[in-house]
């Protein structure tokens, strides 16, 4: 099961972005600054937005889901109940795991931000699809909320999950990271080695690093066991 | 100073605040009362019970900015200028070319001159968020409440975001972000649970309370 990215070439007016890499099974984290074209890259990934030049060859994948940024734009249904039922998922199942248990009947639309966001990942997340493309997942999620949703992914079994995101706090363990740089995708590599690559190496990262301590992955835990070994 | 009295709105109850002029930084968990705070702060709800009170005036007689995590809900106009311009053209008498002026400076301190002549609909989610900040910005205003601006912000972004906010002379930031290492940086600290504050004091302060929970800031995590 893997996608590959064969110089797909991305434009949209004056901007452009060229992509070229192989995406095997586990998590990969794509990062990006503002602007770089991350949203657009999950677009062409799942098929939404053509590619100008190269192409994108997915093998063994039969299923394939994105998580757009801002979930409002995913909602088809007028109450939780049907949307629950649009994503083919049984109510009484996601609202016990999103804390909305007793509100089947209320609009997605009014669910709070961080609710709506929880509630739209496990809509996402009840299905095992072979390329889980989730642009900004964290976002809107509390801290609680977004170490919940690292434990989930990192118990997804199989299948290709690539994160677009700018999180750098809360992270799951990744088999690779990847960024967007001067328009073009850069293959960072697996962590640690990825961490002499990466422009947007994560803050605590990049301390324990000048303290003598290399993570073996970009974790809580990971960082944790790393500063332990500075304490000794 | 920013005083809280006997504050009621939905599940948000808070006998008595009072917030300080600097950063001020608001963290806790989804549905914990943050950003109805905020808009009571912003004026932009009305509680049931209680006063705000800004230097001794409501928030709706006082001069505030106001960006949400959603920019879309709030962006007006096609085009970017016009947008940044919006309330320098509304509530002020200026010339046109002063506007200008304005809005290019303000837009240069966020980082986004190369937008001013895209319109909204062409940028990104962040790249929305920097054009809302700046169209707040611009109307210098006294107190600026950002909802979670961040959450669409690179870590590099966010620094410089941190330090237009800390230069805009505003003399209060009401914020609140689910980036620890953000709160960190602050002068004040409020964590909201339950629709109350049950943390209030200077970051350094509260988060050695916090750790082991998601809520300590990766930086300090072992002492890294």
């Amino acid at each position: 099961m893997i996608i590959t990215l064969k110089d797909a070439r991305i434009t949209r007016d004056s901007w452009s972005l060229t992509a070229a890499g192989t995406f095997d099974q586990g998590i990969h984290l794509i990062s990006g600054d503002v602007g770089s074209g991350k949203s657009t890259l999950a677009l062409v990934m799942a098929g939404l937005f053509p590619v100008s030049g190269g192409c994108i060859v997915k093998e063994g994948i039969s299923s394939c889901m994105l998580s757009l940024q801002f979930p409002e734009l995913h909602i088809t249904g007028r109450t939780i109940a049907e949307e629950c039922a649009s994503w083919g998922t049984r109510p009484e199942d996601i609202l016990v795991t999103t804390g909305l248990t007793g509100r089947e009947e209320t609009s997605p639309f009014y669910l709070s931000r961080g609710e709506l966001k929880r509630f739209h990942l496990a809509c996402i997340l009840a299905k095992d699809y072979d390329l889980l493309l989730l642009d900004e997942p964290f976002s809107s999620l509390d801290c609680e909320e977004k170490a919940r949703l690292c434990s989930t992914l990192e118990r997804r079994s199989r299948g290709i999950t690539i994160l677009f995101t700018h999180e750098q706090d809360i992270l799951p363990r990744v088999v690779r990271v990847w960024e967007i740089y001067d328009g073009r995708l850069t293959d960072c590599g697996r962590p640690p080695d990825a961490f002499r690559h990466w422009h947007h190496l994560p803050v605590s990262v990049r301390k324990l690093i000048a303290l003598g301590s290399v993570p073996d992955n970009i974790s809580r835990q990971d960082l944790r066991e790393a500063a332990c070994r500075i304490q000794g | 100073m920013i005083a809280i009295e006997s504050l009621r709105w939905r599940n948000l109850t808070i006998d008595a605040l009072d917030i300080g002029p600097g950063v001020t930084t608001i963290i806790g968990p989804n549905g914990s009362g943050k950003t109805s705070f905020l808009r009571i702060c912003a004026g932009i709800t009305v509680p049931d019970q209680g006063t705000v009170r800004i230097d001794n005036l409501t928030p709706r007689e006082t001069r505030i900015g106001w960006v949400n995590e959603f920019p879309d809900r709030n962006i007006l106009f096609a085009r970017v200028t016009d947008e940044i311009a919006s309330s320098l053209r509304f509530h002020r008498t200026i010339s046109g070319s002063i506007i200008g002026e304005e809005v290019r400076a303000c837009a240069e301190s966020v980082g986004i001159l190369h937008l001013l002549t895209r319109t909204v609909r062409e940028l990104s989610g962040g790249e929305k968020v920097l054009v809302s900040l700046a169209a707040a910005l611009v109307n210098r205003p006294k107190v600026l409440v950002l909802d979670e601006y961040d959450s669409h912000l690179d870590a590099r972004t966010g620094e410089k975001i941190d330090r237009a906010i800390r230069a805009s002379g505003s003399r209060y930031v009401i914020r609140c972000t689910q980036h620890m290492d953000t709160a960190m940086s602050s002068d004040h600290l409020l964590f909201f649970d339950s629709g109350g504050v049950t943390h209030s004091g200077r970051p350094g302060d509260i988060f050695p309370s916090l750790k082991g929970t998601a809520w300590y800031p990766a930086a300090w995590e072992c002492g890294a």
